[in-house]
């Protein structure tokens, strides 16, 4: 989408927004910097399908911290001190985001002044965690290497007895500079990065980038590649709600719960497979339509046939999981998020609708193709917000999911093939990107709104590229929700939101 | 209860009963030469559309090109556009090597070429491998080396187990480009483990840092960290891939 741009001075842009966020539903999507010498937010109107950037001007190195006022903005700034090397003033908690001990206090890699070379008081990208003083307080630290097979990040866990206190965060392990990377290629090769980017995630990741693209052009398209593509993207939903639903299982003690959804993900992999030629849909959803493989390989009837057998298996077998008295025991009340919490923290996806937060970026910005497809929004509306609510949540989009596409699917066989191969490649759009202008993609990946901005400079090549995961806006509730839990059900709370590692660090 | 016992009884044995199969024929997999192709003379398409430069040209003509599935990421776009048909893609799944100049396809080398596994295993973990997994990138090669423990391929029937811990670890598993702030963890877990000890990279980013090489967070891949004893190409590579290239570990 083209957003409206409007520039304002920073006590403007505080009531500004202040005014933006009263409005029903109205949210801050993204905030973050172009060049370093500005600070830019991408507010979201999803009632009204609108959007705008709110630019801000910096003078200087510093600026008045928004967090006090807006805490869903705390992680950004840490964010944009760490890319920009621009310092929030009056930051309640501002650490790297980056590895301390790995990234110099120097690299400001997206900071575009060449001269920018700030006074410090503190050389240090220190990291200091919070500490909890008392008789009988211990710290638990967690990772980078974890026991099972997972992403890289550190918890450090302030616990008195077996209750959790507090638990902090440190990651940026993961960081391999995307965003660097993607501003130093041309603009046809984004995608196989921005798929990498996280890959549990690449088919949405894909889908948000081909629209921050095309909207650069003003590029709309067709019917049946809107289609194919909510096929792609409720498929890869399927693949990872069996994943999570099984890494539950898994945490619950309940392997052979676990083992069956393993099998059952290995079905909902070889959909992807049949429809795109990869078990994780890479390479498939290109700016301008999709990669069509020819008629011969791509059998629409066939993977629909798939999807009736693999939806009756899963609705008994997670429907006999949650009704289990053990499970249901050890879910509830656990990790509860309350409804105010969730929306002070911009909360998103599943953990955001367990708390009776009404917003999924399908609902928002998709087009009317979803809509025909019986796409339902799961929703908790008297949610607390616990751990059992959102292994729920999960569990009705997963079998929503699956009637949507075995709908999509039905709909796709009736479109005439030879559609696709008239405009199946990137060479549909110009080989030059628009000159300065800005656009952002969206779309609601399994774990919630995912966002691509992209600007493009006076030459047309592409000047800052900004992703925002859907785990970037609720770590924080992770760690909020686990305190004074058990230590024992820090991974169910971990589990029940399932964020990205890889997604967060870039 | 009764339902749960009877749906299990019903699905029966999922698991495959032939190992180390060949993709279907509707995946890509990574790319290979056709031998008895040429090259259009001049051509240079497949080096100028490959994302990760994994295609160089060894001569200046273009008439001899070196793909190095170390950095492919299989997206088959080269395939796609070789007006020739030089490149196509392979099916096959035995892609894993001991040695990193294997995974550099030329003329004369079209793909890899797999001595079979079933010959003798001489390694000194050839009853049973423990492996430590440490991811380092996006987690799709976490994911597929779940898979490869899900009752469908079932590496466990192979004398092969994921374990918690470096200490109770023979390989090092490794997937991802191995960023900067990776670097120490990576060190202090190879130096946990007990000798001897093994050490796999797992997917093109590990092999060589893949599409995130050169960056600033240094993410060039394990090689330049750890010795590197088994590489196992592709992104992610597919269950049986892994298999393979752990089954070779077992064979060292």
């Amino acid at each position: 989408m083209t957003p409206e741009i409007i520039r304002a001075n920073i006590h403007q842009a505080r009531s500004l927004i202040k005014a933006f966020l009263s409005k029903e539903h109205c949210r801050i999507g993204l905030m973050s910097s172009f060049t370093g010498q500005e600070i830019f937010f991408l507010l979201l109107d999803p009632t009204h399908s609108k959007s705008q950037i709110l630019i801000v001007e910096i003078d200087g190195v510093n600026y008045t911290s928004f967090s006090d006022q807006f805490p869903q903005l705390h992680w950004y700034e840490r964010s944009i001190k760490d890319f920009f090397d621009l310092t929030p003033l009056g930051h309640p908690r501002l650490r790297s985001n980056f590895v301390p001990s790995a990234f110099d206090i120097e690299l400001a890699p997206l900071q575009m002044q060449l001269e920018f070379a700030p006074e410090r008081k503190d050389r240090s990208r220190d990291f200091r965690f919070m500490k909890v003083a008392g008789e009988g307080i211990y710290e638990v630290p967690v990772g980078p290497v974890h026991a099972g097979i997972i992403e890289p990040g550190h918890f450090r866990l302030s616990c008195l007895g077996e209750y959790i206190q507090n638990l902090e965060l440190r990651f940026g392990y993961l960081h391999r500079g995307v965003e660097k990377t993607i501003t130093k290629m041309p603009w046809q090769k984004v995608r196989y990065v921005v798929e990498a980017a996280s890959s549990d995630t690449a088919c949405a990741n894909a889908i948000a980038h081909a629209r921050a693209i095309e909207s650069l052009f003003d590029f709309d398209i067709s019917e049946s590649e809107n289609l194919l593509r909510i096929a792609a993207l409720e498929t890869e939903r399927v693949a990872m709600h069996i994943f999570d639903l099984g890494g539950m299982a898994v945490d619950l003690g309940c392997a052979g719960v676990a083992s069956i959804l393993s099998r059952l993900r290995g079905d909902a992999l070889e959909i992807a497979e049949r429809l795109s030629g990869s078990r994780f849909l890479r390479a498939f959803i290109v700016p301008g339509g999709s990669k069509f493989r020819g008629d011969n390989i791509l059998d629409f009837k066939h993977i629909r046939s798939l999807i009736q057998p693999l939806a009756l298996e899963i609705e008994f077998i997670v429907e006999w999981f949650l009704d289990n008295a053990q499970v249901a025991e050890r879910l509830t009340g656990v990790g509860k998020i309350s409804h105010n919490l969730a929306g002070d923290f911009g909360l998103v996806g599943v953990g955001a609708r367990a708390s009776g937060i009404a917003y999924d970026a399908r609902a928002a910005y998709e087009s009317a193709a979803y809509f025909r497809s019986n796409f339902k929004m799961a929703l908790e509306e008297n949610g607390d917000g616990d751990c059992l609510a959102r292994t729920k949540i999960r569990f009705k989009e997963l079998l929503n999911s699956l009637i949507i596409l075995e709908d999509v699917l039905a709909r796709l066989q009736e479109h005439d093939l030879t559609e696709f191969q008239a405009n199946h490649v990137i060479s549909a759009l110009p080989v030059k990107l628009p000159e300065n202008k800005v656009a952002f993609g969206i779309t609601e990946a399994f774990r919630g709104e995912l966002i691509h901005v992209v600007k493009t400079d006076a030459h047309g090549a592409i000047e800052r590229y900004a992703i925002k995961d859907p785990s970037f806006n609720n770590w924080t509730a992770m760690a909020i929700c686990a305190r004074g839990n058990l230590l024992a059900d820090f991974p169910i709370c971990n589990k029940s939101f399932a964020l990205s590692y890889s997604g967060h660090d870039l | 209860m009764i339902r749960l016992l009877k749906q299990l009884l019903d699905t029966g044995c999922k698991s495959q009963r032939t190992i180390i199969n060949d993709l279907p024929n509707y995946a890509l997999g990574l790319p290979a030469f056709a031998l008895d192709k040429e090259c259009t003379n001049g051509c240079k398409a497949c080096v100028e559309t490959c994302p990760t430069s994994a295609i160089e040209a060894v001569e200046a003509d273009f008439s001899n090109i070196q793909l190095d599935l170390g950095a492919c990421i299989g997206c088959n776009l080269c395939v796609e556009t070789c007006p020739s048909g030089m490149l196509k893609s392979s099916l096959t799944t035995a892609t894993s090597t001991d040695n990193r100049n294997d995974l550099v396809l030329g003329k004369l080398s079209s793909q890899i070429v797999d001595p079979g596994l079933n010959q003798k295993k001489k390694g000194i973990f050839k009853q049973s491998l423990a492996v430590r997994v440490v991811s380092t990138g996006c987690s799709a090669c976490d994911l597929e080396i779940g898979a490869a423990f899900n009752p469908i391929f079932d590496a466990s029937r192979f004398g092969l187990s994921l374990v918690a811990s470096p200490r109770a670890a023979d390989a090092l598993l490794v997937t991802g480009p191995c960023p900067k702030g990776m670097h120490e963890p990576l060190r202090r877990t190879y130096e946990a483990m007990s000798e001897p000890k093994l050490v796999i990279a797992c997917g093109s980013c590990a092999i060589s840092g893949g599409i995130h090489k050169h960056g600033y967070a240094e993410a060039n891949g394990l090689d330049s960290i750890l010795p590197v004893d088994v590489y196992i190409p592709g992104c992610p590579p597919h269950p049986w891939s892994i298999i393979h290239g752990l089954q070779k570990a077992m064979s060292l």
